[in-house]
């Protein structure tokens, strides 16, 4: 609760910074969301109604409202990405891990969603995890990745990245 | 190209956000300049410059610029449209990045000539680490006084530079639908007319340009108008960010000057060196997704300028080049191109919101080989419809790229069409 008046302040609590609060809120909940708490703290602090902030919450597509897993893998699918084989690249991770596009695995561990363009066409393809991207992907990457993620080695991450 | 002008410090500081390194090569020198010159002055050489807006809409700068100084409203607003999200484009994450006071000193030459106390840098949510950078840039200009009170020793020139994040929605990169984000509204595009130089933000006058548009400005001072031009051809001046993907051999950003041959651009050594397949050009996507499709047929000769573009029925737009080889049906691609506009229309207006999805109904059911003899002109009213009836920009532009296609390669949807 502390915590995340903090974070309103910082940011002035101001409306015009209305969605840097929110991910940054999104970025300290344990399962990766705005919970219906934190929605009230920011109407209440923001001096808006709960319902203003899940306009905004549920309107652009890096605020989620409802819970997510604790590693979620975003595939490109733009077409930049799409023609460079991102669609490859979603089979494998499917297999690895045994989920669908959409949807998450069973321990809650992983999701594997698709995202519009990140920006980085130039590595293409590409998976977004948090505020990390991983270009030029192949079969022996993403095993990696998911290998370090399951060892929870997230720094390790650093040296594939690009 | 030998002599780069907006990217020439690209690489070369140690720490971008550092006003010192920055300073070193050249940087807020155009400022400096601008404080001890008429204003006017300034406008003239923006004019002269010819520069061409760099976000995609390609408007005029000098006009835009005129027509915000005119207006004897105040206070103005200035605020830079930081939201890259045209797939296949990265520029501007790269002068946001690499030399972010280049940005910085075109938003405070703005601000100095239209005397705003406030500027705003709209960055998309996706590039939170550069958000940091260009924070720190921003405190570090702050610190030397190039930000605050009485900047540079003027008394009343007073300017603050706050950042704003997105968090994700395409359609913020649409001025009106930004200004709407950073007032704390949902960020849908405003039904326009009026102009943002009369009503924008807090209803108040306002100037919108991309991050590439201002990194031109100090420039463009810095080495007069009429040089500036002369980089690039008699209507479109200077150079631009041209960002190269999909399946060219060297995948990337470069700069290159107004007027390049576009042969050049796809296949010179220096720039994108072909194919990486080895395979035939199939077409290029140019200006992001809401851009129109070139085939090689129409590319000959090409020069890429705007003029020369829209002499052809396309477009440079944000800058990017979308190069498929001949691998790839074009009917696919724009499957593609269509799932991502479901999924970025924001859902204002009916035609846009319902019109996409029917859009890429209808093209899966050519690419699947389920389209009916009428497919092909109900797909062709479709893209009329949505174009005529959506509100804004986004809607208004999805059917750009099917059109090219119907237009040049009408046989491949014929083929595909079914009993």
């Amino acid at each position: 609760m502390e915590q995340k008046l903090e974070i309103i302040h910082k940011h002035g609590g101001k409306k015009e910074n209305m969605l840097a609060i929110l991910l940054e809120l999104q970025s300290i909940s344990p399962e990766g969301y705005i919970e219906p708490e934190t929605a009230a703290l920011v109407a209440q602090e923001l001096g808006m109604t709960k319902t203003r902030v899940y306009e905004i919450a549920s309107y652009y597509a890096m605020l989620k409202v409802k819970p997510q897993a604790k590693y979620v893998l975003e595939v490109c699918n733009s077409s930049p990405c799409y023609f460079s084989k991102s669609d490859t690249i979603l089979h494998i991770l499917e297999q690895e891990l045994d989920v669908e596009i959409g949807k998450a695995t069973a321990d809650g561990m992983f999701a594997v969603h698709y995202t519009p363009c990140v920006g980085a066409c130039d590595i293409g393809p590409v998976i977004k995890i948090g505020d990390m991207v991983f270009g030029n992907l192949d079969e022996e990457k993403i095993r990696t990745i998911i290998g370090e993620l399951r060892a929870a080695h997230v720094s390790v991450l650093e040296e594939v990245r690009s | 190209m030998n002599n780069k002008i907006i990217s020439k410090r690209f690489g070369k500081l140690t720490d971008p956000a550092s006003v010192s390194e920055y300073r070193a090569m050249g940087g807020y020198t155009a400022i400096q300049q601008a404080i001890l010159t008429e204003k006017e002055h300034i406008l003239e050489e923006i004019d002269k410059a010819m520069l061409l807006g760099r976000g995609g809409a390609s408007y005029p700068m000098g006009r835009k610029w005129h027509h915000l100084y005119e207006n004897p409203r105040f206070p103005k607003y200035i605020v830079c449209n930081a939201d890259e999200g045209e797939p296949g484009t990265f520029k501007d994450k790269a002068l946001l990045s690499l030399d972010p006071h280049s940005v910085i000193e075109g938003m405070l030459i703005a601000g100095y000539l239209f005397s705003a106390d406030e500027g705003f840098i709209y960055i998309r949510g996706e590039y939170r680490t550069i958000q940091e950078t260009f924070q720190r840039a921003l405190d570090d200009a702050e610190q030397n006084g190039y930000l605050g009170q009485d900047i540079l020793g003027v008394k009343g020139f007073n300017y603050t530079i706050t950042i704003v994040s997105g968090a994700g929605a395409y359609v913020c990169g649409e001025n009106s639908a930004m200004l709407n984000s950073i007032e704390g509204l949902t960020g849908r595009p405003r039904v326009k007319p009026p102009h943002l130089a009369d009503i924008g933000l807090h209803k108040q006058p306002t100037l919108v340009n991309n991050v590439e548009s201002f990194a031109n400005v100090p420039v463009v001072l810095n080495m007069g108008g009429e040089a500036y031009r002369a980089l690039g051809t008699e209507k479109d001046g200077g150079t631009r960010l041209i960002c190269l993907s999909g399946h060219i051999k060297n995948r990337g950003m470069f700069e290159i000057p107004l007027g390049m041959p576009l042969d050049e651009i796809i296949y010179g050594e220096e720039y994108g060196g072909g194919m990486a397949s080895g395979k035939p050009l199939g077409f290029i996507h140019f200006g992001g997704q809401s851009g129109p499709i070139g085939f090689p047929e129409q590319l000959e000769g090409l020069i890429y300028s705007y003029e020369e573009m829209r002499a052809r029925s396309l477009a440079i737009g944000s800058g990017a080049l979308v190069v498929m080889d001949d691998s790839v049906s074009v009917v696919e691609y724009l499957e593609s191109v269509m799932g991502f506009f479901i999924h970025e229309s924001c859902g204002k207006c009916t035609p846009c919101r319902l019109g996409t999805t029917r859009l890429h109904e209808l093209l899966g059911s050519f690419v699947k080989g389920r389209a009916g003899q009428e497919d092909l002109s109900r797909l062709e009213n479709m893209l009329t419809h949505i174009t005529n009836l959506s509100s804004c920009g986004l809607g208004q532009s999805v059917a750009t790229s099917v059109r090219c296609a119907i237009r040049h390669r009408r046989n491949e949807f014929a083929a595909l069409i079914g009993n």
